[in-house]
């Protein structure tokens, strides 16, 4: 029984719950805007909101006025909800990941060719930042881009990209792959320009003859099922991620030998 | 209502496909489900997005779950092979990758909910129906995903489902002229049984290798250097002259491929496309190309065996359920129109 008198010093998984300054305290910060004039009601209602929310001892930590009639709020709470963690089941991306060396080497062992992809963030999207930082030789975070990957052969299309060029010029180099980007969400409309491009391939016969992937910080593996992608590719994914899986798909299909799209 | 006993005698292959999300396209293949069950029916079942999930991935919205009976064929990923409330047999590993894990074919042994999902590629669904007549499915269903529409190709399906809502638009006009317009591009006129047709399917393969063909007015077929129309317009504008008669269009048909075409040469030539669902153009500009003069035939048209509506909105307004049916059958008074939630 001794044990039962002193706080859990262990995490139960089926109930996980935000850890502030001890184990279950469920400490959150919250950080919104509320379109109410700055002041001391406005602090109340940003409390009360919290408490709505289903937090207990909401503590306004900072508020300021944005401009006039829209205040900004930072406050502590605590979550009472649990998550059993033990239940929670995400689809991943198969295979093993490897270092951009090693890619360069297994393409050369197990494909014995170049392997091409085209790269473009697609009609609306202005961003370049997501497909840069898988292809562009910098890359990202510590990360080279495919630019200085071995064996590969890397296209950057850039943005705003019209799907229909997009696939010209994947059939013109004769790509393995296609990589998609999307930065923008607002209204989904990255689902919209992912589900023409996905279409226009299939409308082209070309579907099954390019590994499809689509990455951005909206996107997750599960989401690319669902729109009909081979692989997803979300925040914290770099090149190597990217490549890992291209070749290893590449070798799965019996591409090593196909090199021309008109082949496969 | 036996609208499945219908679609069974005509059809092997059956797609479900909406014309937005939330269009109640689950709903629709839970009601065949269930027709099913009440005529001992075995379905084959399977989907190009995924089905079953509680949530949806996008917009957080509930979505039907999916209850599978005794003896179903199912295409299952091995990812979702776990979350499957019903018991299920695998009776063949499919050699399609999906995201989410190897394809695995099964047949429900005790009856619960599944969750479903099957090949990303249209032509991989297409050898995947094989496989599910020869375990013993009597007809089979593709549940489309999103608003997408390349199961509806005939090369894939016999006839699809279109599921619409008030989803599309808060005007019931505009879901009505919306759903409309997909099903007069569905029922484009086949081109014509000739020498046109004759020498077409001689020079068609199917495969990428396709291209950009004319025919002029004495029957002689150019084969043009492009395996696509897509960004080619003012190429095929150069290349038709006063004798062309025909240009066949091997994939897609996009604004890319007729904007650079000059306006009095659209009068004396037709299009022709393989399906419909290679028609990637807005009502608007679809609208303002047949004013020009625009002639356009498929190789084969998509049969639609019904239509169901759903009445109401994720976004919280609804329509009368009656009174979107009878605005809808005004201007499409041939094919069924059922709201699957009655």
């Amino acid at each position: 029984m001794s044990e039962m008198k002193t706080a859990t010093t262990v995490a139960d998984l089926t109930k996980v719950k935000p850890y502030g300054d001890t184990l279950n305290d469920g400490k959150m910060e919250l950080a919104f805007t509320l379109p109410v004039p700055y002041g001391e009601e406005a602090e109340e209602c940003a409390k009360q909101y919290v408490k709505k929310l289903g937090f207990e001892e909401p503590n306004v930590t900072y508020y300021k006025e944005l401009t006039p009639g829209y205040t900004f709020f930072v406050v502590y709470g605590s979550a009472q909800a649990t998550i059993d963690y033990t239940q929670i089941k995400v689809p991943k991306v198969e295979g093993e990941v490897m270092d951009r060396v090693a890619c360069g080497e297994w393409i050369g062992e197990n494909i014995g060719r170049d392997i091409t992809v085209v790269g473009a963030s697609i009609e609306s999207d202005a961003h370049t930042v997501g497909i840069d930082a898988i292809i562009q030789m910098k890359g990202f975070h510590g990360h080279f881009g495919l630019e200085r990957f071995k064996n590969v052969v890397p296209y950057n299309m850039g943005s705003q990209v019209p799907c229909e060029e997009l696939i010209a010029k994947a059939k013109e180099v004769n790509a393995d792959a296609i990589l998609v980007s999307q930065t923008v969400t607002q209204k989904d409309i990255h689902i919209m320009n992912l589900t023409k491009m996905v279409e226009l391939l299939e409308a082209e016969g070309l579907r099954d003859k390019v590994i499809l992937t689509c990455g951005g910080p909206r996107i997750s593996h599960e989401l690319a099922q669902e729109l009909g992608y081979d692989a997803g590719f979300g925040p914290g994914k770099y090149a190597e991620h990217v490549m890992s899986f291209i070749m290893q798909e590449v070798k799965n299909r019996g591409w090593e030998n196909k090199a021309n799209i008109a082949d496969r | 209502m036996g609208l499945l006993l219908d679609l069974a005698k005509q059809y092997k292959v059956l797609s479900i496909v909406g014309m937005a999300k939330n269009a109640g396209k689950t709903t629709a293949l839970n009601y065949l489900i269930e027709e099913a069950m009440d005529d001992g029916m075995i379905l084959g079942i399977t989907s190009t997005g995924r089905d079953g999930e509680t949530e949806d991935l996008v917009t957080g919205t509930e979505k039907p779950r999916v209850y599978l009976d005794n003896g179903t064929i199912v295409s299952v990923p091995s990812q979702l092979f776990d979350l499957a409330d019903a018991g299920l047999e695998i009776v063949e590993r499919l050699p399609y990758s999906t995201s989410i894990g190897e394809l695995l074919l099964c047949r429900v042994q005790s009856a619960g909910y599944v969750q479903i999902a099957g090949p990303v590629a249209a032509q991989d669904t297409k050898r995947m129906c094989r496989n599910m007549f020869s375990h013993g499915a009597e007809m089979v269903v593709i549940d489309g995903a999103i608003d997408r529409k390349s199961v509806a190709a005939p090369d894939t399906s016999d006839a699809v489902i279109l599921a619409t809502g008030a989803v599309l638009s808060r005007s019931m006009n505009k879901v009505v002229e919306e759903t409309a317009h997909i099903v007069n591009l569905y029922s484009l006129p086949e081109l014509e049984e000739g020498t046109a047709r004759t020498l077409l399917e001689a020079n068609i393969t199917g495969n990428v290798t396709d291209t950009v063909m004319l025919i002029d007015k004495d029957n002689n077929l150019k084969k043009l250097n492009l395996t696509t129309g897509l960004g080619a317009s003012s190429v095929i504008n150069d290349e038709i002259t006063e004798d062309t008669r025909y240009v066949y269009i091997p994939g897609a048909f996009t604004n890319s491929v007729f904007s650079d075409i000059q306006n009095k040469k659209f009068k004396h030539v037709r299009f022709i496309l393989k399906d419909p669902t290679r028609i990637f153009v807005r009502p608007i500009d679809w609208n303002i190309l047949r004013k020009k003069g625009f002639q356009v035939s498929v190789l084969k048209n998509i049969e639609i065996a019904a239509i169901t509506v759903n009445p109401w909105a994720p976004l919280g307004y609804t329509f009368d359920s009656d009174a979107l049916i009878q605005e809808m059958k005004k201007v499409i008074p041939d094919i069924p129109i059922v709201d699957v939630r009655k």
